[in-house]
């Protein structure tokens, strides 16, 4: 789950950078050996050898402190490989590349990504055991994820509780589960289920126009919804909150993005009207989540 | 034929070691040019040190002399890989590779057979000092 997640954000993101910046021939993510994501032109045996070779190098880099870049100029082209906190990202362009816009990007887009996929992870690992398995009725009684233990600990012993993960700090919520775990052995709503923190996905506005449009409804790549109905089941979502770079916020239908030329590009159409009220344009990242009912 | 030459560089301890005859002469030159280039770099602020080889020879010098064997060993390994990496994605032959790591930096280069590892401290100008050693 955890890997998933960072492997989808981590997609997203690089293919919005290989959109912006077209010199980007391939790119590949990898932590701890393993390859998480990589782009369509790179066979994963392609990144899984490279990975060997630069773990090749790594081994004897002691001496020069924890690795932070290493950047390889070739005839053909450039291989940049960079480090972010325990990930590493590859990038491979022409050599007429901008390195220097390159870098920015991925300097600047990957961090907040990995944070963004740190927030909506369960806290600890053991919590990816309990959040994607759905009941079969729906939930009856109340709006928020803040689920009873009971139904999962029966299966799940001990199990601290993701419901605080409004607390930035994942070290922090780590460290707690124990001292939080008698406050929560009372029973509560024993039918609601407990599900993950709504997801929050970066995409990149285009303008949604037309006769026909309706100027409440947003449309989504079909990957990000069918994400949502992997992760909420049975779960009704029937709106999505789209939030601006500027902090601004509101909620709408969504629908899936029609064309499949669009589709997997990490956009969002959004019609004038919610433009104008997050006070946002063409080109612009926003986020969304789902609302869950 | 196996001979040994000390360096005359001043303040360096760099050792050449030719292991066979010098094949080309102009490989030979360039190979003096560097090592030149390289004695003089060596003094600037923040170079630890370089290695210097072909395919006959070898040049090293390093402020940690107990280290020589790690470092070689790293330099060589940097190239290999990178090479390998560089084919991987069709890239072509390596040119030359920097590595920067939260202490130190280390900017590896090829000039025809002549393969350069220079060692420097993280604040170091490697820009200037590739513009110095390429031809």
């Amino acid at each position: 789950m955890e890997n998933e997640v960072y492997a989808f954000a981590l997609e997203s993101a690089l293919d919005e950078i290989q959109n912006a910046c077209p010199d980007v021939i391939s790119y590949f993510a990898f932590k701890d050996k393993k390859v998480l994501s990589r782009d369509r032109n790179t066979k994963l045996e392609t990144a899984s050898q490279a990975v060997d070779a630069f773990d090749a190098m790594v081994e004897r880099a002691d001496f020069i402190g924890d690795l932070e870049t290493i950047t390889i100029k070739s005839t053909k082209g450039k291989v940049h490989i960079a480090a972010f906190e325990d990930f590493h990202l590859a990038t491979v362009s022409s050599k007429e590349a901008d390195e220097k816009y390159i870098n920015t990007l991925t300097r600047v887009l990957i961090p907040i990504v990995i944070k963004l996929s740190e927030k909506i992870q369960p806290a600890s690992p053991d919590k990816e055991t309990i959040t994607i398995e759905q009941p079969e009725s729906e939930p009856e009684e109340n709006d928020t994820y803040e689920a009873p233990e009971e139904n999962l600990t029966t299966e799940e012993t001990e199990e601290p509780n993701n419901e605080d993960q409004e607390d930035d700090n994942y070290e922090e919520e780590t460290a707690t589960p124990e001292i939080e775990e008698p406050e929560r052995a009372e029973p509560e709503i024993e039918d609601e289920p407990m599900l993950p923190e709504p997801p929050v996905t970066q995409l990149i506005v285009e303008n949604l126009g037309g006769l026909l449009v309706p100027s409440d409804t947003v449309r989504v790549d079909q990957e990000v919804i069918t994400r949502w109905s992997e992760l909420y089941g049975d779960n009704k979502i029937k709106e999505v909150e789209v939030e601006a770079l500027n902090g601004k916020t509101t909620r709408s239908k969504f629908k899936k993005i029609k064309k499949s030329k669009d589709t997997g590009k990490g956009i969002i159409k959004i019609p004038e009207k919610i433009q104008l009220t997050l006070e946002t344009h063409i080109g612009e990242l926003v986020t969304i989540k789902p609302i869950i009912e | 034929m196996v001979k040994k030459k000390q360096s005359q560089q001043e303040n360096a301890t760099p050792i050449v070691v030719d292991e066979e005859e010098i094949a080309a002469p102009e490989e030979d030159q360039t190979f003096q040019n560097l090592s030149e280039t390289l004695a003089k770099i060596r003094k600037n602020k923040g170079i630890i040190g370089y290695i210097l080889r072909n395919t006959t020879s070898a040049m090293i010098d390093l402020k940690d002399s107990e280290k020589i064997i790690e470092y070689a060993i790293f330099s060589s390994q940097v190239l290999d890989s990178s090479q390998v990496i560089s084919d991987m994605f069709d890239q072509g032959d390596v040119e030359n590779v920097l590595i920067e790591g939260k202490k130190n930096k280390v900017l590896c280069m090829k000039i025809g057979n002549n393969k350069i590892n220079i060692f420097m401290e993280k604040d170091a100008d490697e820009v200037a000092i590739q513009k110095r050693i390429s031809p």
